[in-house]
Formats: C-alpha cells, sequence, structure tokens
C-alpha cells in the first residue's frame, strides 16, 4: 500500500515537474533578457522624459523639454548628416566588398584559404588595436599613409586632424575592419546554392555577368537583406574609432549619433538628455531596417 | 584569351586589397620589434633592423598591463560560462520540449538579438549604479548574463538532434538535464565551439561597456588600460604603444587562426538564419 502510494508520489512529482522543468530551463536566459535587455528599452524612453543630471540627482520630469532642446540644437543637425554619410558609405561598401569577395573566392582560386583568413583578421583584430595603429599610420607629421602618398607625389593630408578628411578616414576603417564578416556571410551562402540551376545556365552559354544577375544575385536576395540588416545596426553603433582616434572632432567632423550620445551621458553627465538622443537614434534606426525588409520582401 | 585577361584582372584586385588589408597589420607586428631610433626615419624601416624583445617588457611595466589582462581573462571567461550555462538551458526547453508559451519566449530570445548595447547602455548603467556595482567586476560580468545568439544558435543544433535518440536514453534513465549534458551538448560539439569562440572574441575586444562602467584602474580590461595607454601617453614610443598592442590582439588573432574553421561554421548559421 504504502509502496504504491510511493509509486504514485514519485509519478505525481515526476508529472509536475516535467510540466514545469521547460520554464525553469528558460527562466535564468529570460530573466537576464527582461532585466538587461527589455526593461532598459522602457526605461530609457521614461529616462528620456526627465532631467537627472548634476543640477538634478533625482529625476525630474521635464515632459518634451530634452527633446525640444535637442531638435533646436545645431550640433545634432551636423552629427545626423555625419552619422547618414557614415552609414550611407560603410553599409553598402562593405556588403559589396564581402560579396565581390566570396564571388573570386569561391571559385577554384589560387590561394583562396589564405586570402579569406586575411580579409576576416580585421573583424576579429580589437578595434581599439585597430585605432592604435591607425592614429600612428594617419598621424600627419610622420604617419606611413602620408609617406606613400608622398610616393605617388602627392602633398601629405591631415588624415584625422582635416575636418574635411577625417570623417572618410573613420569611414575607410570602419570598412577595413568589417567587410571580411560580409565576405563569409556570402561565402557561406554562395556554398549552399543549388549547384544544378548555376550548371545549367552555363551549359545554355549564359555569360558569367549574366548568370550573376539573373541567377544568382536573386538567389543571394536573403542573405543580402540580412547582411543589409547587419550591416545598418553595426555602422550605427560606431563609436571606438571615433572616441579614440578623433574624440569627434576636428570641430565636430567625425561627431557620429552613438558618440554624441556618450558626450552627454558620460562626458557632460546629462542622462535625461542624452536617453533623448539614443531614442531618437533607435527609432531611426529601427524605421530604416523596417523600410529596407519591406524593399527585400515586396 | 578574354577569359585569362580577365582572372588576370581579378587577381590584380585581390593582390590589391589583400596588401591594403594585410598592411596595417604588418606596420603593427613589425613596429612592436622596432629599436626606438627606427621609429622615425624619413622612409619607413619595412623591417627591423634587429628585434627588440625589451619593448615588450618595457611596455609591459609602462601600465598596469598585468591587472588588465588578468581582469580580461576573468571578465571574458565568467561572461562564456554564464552564457553557456544560460543559454544552453533555455535552448534545450526551446527546442526539445513543448510547453505553453514557447513560441513567445522564442520570439522573446530572437527579438533581443536586434537590441544593441547603445539602446540599453544609459538605462543599466543607471540600474547598476543602484545596486552599487559600478566600478566591480559584476558590472563588468552581470549584464551579459543571456546570449540571445546564444540561445539561438544553440536552439538550431539542439534542434537536428534526432528524437529516438532521447527516447533510447530515456529508456536508459537519462532524461532531463542528463540528457542535455551527455547528449545534446557534445552532439552539438561544433556549435558550442563556435558560439564559444565568437563570444570570446566579443568580450575580450570589448571597449564600449568597461569603458562606461569602470573608473578604477584595478578593474579595467585590456582594451581599455591600451586605450588609456595611448591616449594620455605622450611619448611618442610608438614601438612600445604597438608592443603594448600586441598585448591586446594576439591571445585572439592566435587563437583565430587555429580555431578557423569554426569561426566560419558560425557564419553559415547567421547566413542561413534570415
Amino acid at each position: 500500500m504504502q509502496d504504491r502510494g510511493g509509486a504514485l508520489g514519485r509519478l505525481i512529482r515526476w508529472r509536475a515537474s516535467s510540466r514545469l522543468a521547460p520554464y525553469l530551463y528558460v527562466l535564468p536566459a529570460l530573466a537576464a533578457l527582461a532585466l538587461w535587455n527589455y526593461y532598459p528599452l522602457v526605461f530609457l524612453v521614461d529616462l528620456s522624459f526627465h532631467r537627472l543630471d548634476a543640477t538634478s540627482p533625482t529625476p525630474t520630469w521635464v515632459g518634451l523639454e530634452n527633446y525640444r532642446e535637442l531638435f533646436t540644437a545645431p550640433l545634432f543637425g551636423r552629427v545626423l548628416r555625419n552619422t547618414a554619410i557614415y552609414t550611407g558609405l560603410t553599409v553598402p561598401l562593405s556588403i559589396g566588398l564581402g560579396l565581390a569577395l566570396a564571388l573570386a573566392l569561391n571559385r577554384r582560386f589560387p590561394g583562396a584559404r589564405l586570402f579569406r583568413t586575411l580579409f576576416y583578421t580585421p573583424v576579429v583584430l580589437p578595434t581599439v588595436a585597430a585605432a592604435t595603429v591607425g592614429l600612428w599610420i594617419f598621424n600627419s607629421n610622420y604617419g606611413l599613409a602620408n609617406y606613400l602618398l608622398g610616393l605617388i607625389g602627392r602633398p601629405p593630408i591631415g588624415w584625422l586632424t582635416d575636418s574635411d578628411h577625417a570623417l572618410w578616414t573613420i569611414v575607410g576603417i570602419g570598412v577595413w575592419k568589417t567587410f571580411g564578416y560580409f565576405m563569409l556571410v556570402y561565402l557561406a551562402a554562395l556554398q549552399a546554392l543549388p549547384q544544378s540551376v548555376l550548371e545549367a545556365a552555363r551549359l545554355d552559354g549564359a555569360r558569367p555577368w549574366d548568370r550573376f544577375w539573373s541567377i544568382t544575385w536573386p538567389l543571394l536576395r536573403p542573405t543580402t537583406w540580412f547582411a543589409a540588416v547587419i550591416a545598418l545596426i553595426l555602422s550605427f553603433q560606431a563609436f571606438d574609432f571615433v572616441n579614440i582616434m578623433t574624440q569627434g572632432g576636428p570641430s565636430n567632423a567625425t561627431n557620429l549619433l552613438v558618440f554624441y550620445i556618450y558626450q552627454h551621458g558620460f562626458q557632460y553627465f546629462r542622462l535625461g538628455f542624452a536617453a533623448a538622443i539614443a531614442v531618437v537614434m533607435f527609432g531611426l534606426v529601427y524605421a530604416i531596417t523596417a523600410l529596407v525588409s519591406l524593399w527585400f520582401n515586396r | 584569351m578574354i577569359r585569362i585577361l580577365g582572372r588576370a584582372v581579378i587577381y590584380a584586385a585581390v593582390l590589391a586589397l589583400a596588401a591594403l588589408v594585410a598592411m596595417p597589420m604588418y606596420w603593427l607586428l613589425v613596429s612592436a620589434f622596432k629599436a626606438s631610433d627606427e621609429i622615425f626615419t624619413a622612409t619607413p624601416r619595412w623591417l627591423p633592423a634587429t628585434l627588440e624583445w625589451s619593448n615588450f617588457a618595457r611596455a609591459w611595466e609602462g601600465a598596469a598591463f598585468g591587472r588588465y589582462f588578468f581582469n580580461s581573462v576573468v571578465v571574458a571567461l565568467a561572461i562564456l560560462l554564464l552564457q553557456l550555462t544560460t543559454a544552453s538551458l533555455a535552448a534545450f526547453a526551446l527546442a526539445r520540449r513543448r510547453f505553453r508559451g514557447r513560441g513567445i519566449i522564442l520570439l522573446a530570445v530572437i527579438g533581443a538579438l536586434i537590441i544593441p548595447i547603445q539602446v540599453t547602455f544609459l538605462a543599466n548603467f543607471v540600474t547598476l549604479e543602484r545596486f552599487g556595482w559600478i566600478d566591480s567586476y559584476w558590472a563588468l560580468i552581470a549584464p551579459f548574463t543571456a546570449s540571445a545568439f546564444g540561445t539561438f544558435l544553440l536552439r538550431q543544433a539542439f534542434l537536428a538532434v534526432p528524437e529516438p535518440l532521447e527516447d533510447a536514453a530515456r529508456l536508459d534513465r537519462c532524461t532531463g538535464l542528463a540528457f542535455l549534458w551527455h547528449f545534446l551538448l557534445p552532439l552539438s560539439r561544433p556549435t558550442v565551439l563556435a558560439f564559444t569562440l565568437v563570444a570570446l572574441v566579443a568580450h575580450w575586444n570589448d571597449y564600449f561597456w568597461p569603458l562606461i562602467v569602470t573608473n578604477r584602474d584595478e578593474i579595467r580590461t585590456l582594451p581599455i588600460g591600451l586605450a588609456m595607454f595611448v591616449t594620455q601617453e605622450v611619448t611618442t614610443d610608438w614601438n612600445l604603444l604597438m608592443a603594448a598592442t600586441l598585448f591586446v590582439a594576439a591571445p585572439m588573432l592566435i587563437m583565430f587562426f587555429f580555431t578557423q574553421r569554426y569561426f566560419i561554421r558560425s557564419h553559415m548559421h547567421a547566413g542561413l538564419k534570415r
């Protein structure tokens, strides 16, 4: 009797635990995501309606004041323009370069593996390391870049110190650091393409160029969509190179959105105002991402 | 003839790009070995006259690099362990169990993939300040307890393990966590390794978050320590700065060169993720 009760109890416990178990398994991950990823979304929006800075150490409600100030700040327009240029250039350049290399290296290509490794290495390199080398190479007085310019008979450039050039330099480094990632994404996609279709087109005598545009490119569409979204989000996040190499200068020529947020949040300690910039930035990122997704899935 | 010419052009273009990509890294490597009088020469020296190994010792003593190194190792490993634990548990339930709300939970995990740290850092900074955790290991580690990417990656891997295997294991009383530990994780080893590498690189290299939450030198990680060394050092001892840069870069680069195929694997998933 007792034995059966014990067995029944065990059965009930087992049933109950097996029904509860999945929730216990997801709990740690879910709790952490809720606290560190989802709650901040709500908190950020709330913070953007408050003043929280040195003069007001506890948050006080100010309504839309932070946004009003942001949209009338002349610098904000400049920062938006810088970010638009940075994103508008790094996204197509890094994806385009990644695709071109993937296409080149996907065929029987002498040294393909070595090239693949080399092009991916900057992705693994810490941004701080790349920035440090960059500071030296692009130094206007004794950097390698100006020496190389001299070799082709050009006058030296203030790569990081001239406001006409600094943003281009930051764009160049950004592309240098990320295109290898997209190369690998495309290589993976190319290897998964149905070979029979490509083979059929080859037998039909389609030229490589036509084969690419009428078969490969459409088949790669989902990959390009994925790459575009990732590249967009990455480009809006650009911060490390700016903070280490230019501090947003000269005269805000390289002040990008995240650096602008950082400046207000952690140099001027105006967290409420910084939150308002962050909210606007993420409205922009998600709006653009949604548009890109719509365009790719039309 | 045109085909051969086309190939030659492509090859030349790839080579030129390779030179452009390799050049800064080559410059970093050789400069770290140069003597101080080889740094500013009218024509740059592409090879150092002698290998100046003492640069590394001098750079190491130039700042608390030992401490930074230790901190980086502790933080990266702690994050990795936490993420592997939370991700494999969650992935186990999401891939192998049916329960109410599973779809929504999976959606919440995938949704977190597109919330970058630049959205969350202001709020997380305030949260950590309330906890009194700023300037501690907790601040560097806790916000990365869970990884949406890792959870998703492992779920995909666990899905691929055939159902009959779990039934067979159950007959041998290997159920629940025992099945996860003895079957799912070992069978998903390539994915686990791929995620391990990606997570290690991401957190070893991370500059943004440690910059936000560390003020004390004793708690700084390598990237922050190096950036401070570079920007505060008024020195023009670029050979020492390059040597210090290698402290930060070398561990991940060496790891990458030896484990490339797992890195590539992590992108196979990314490419198929859609």
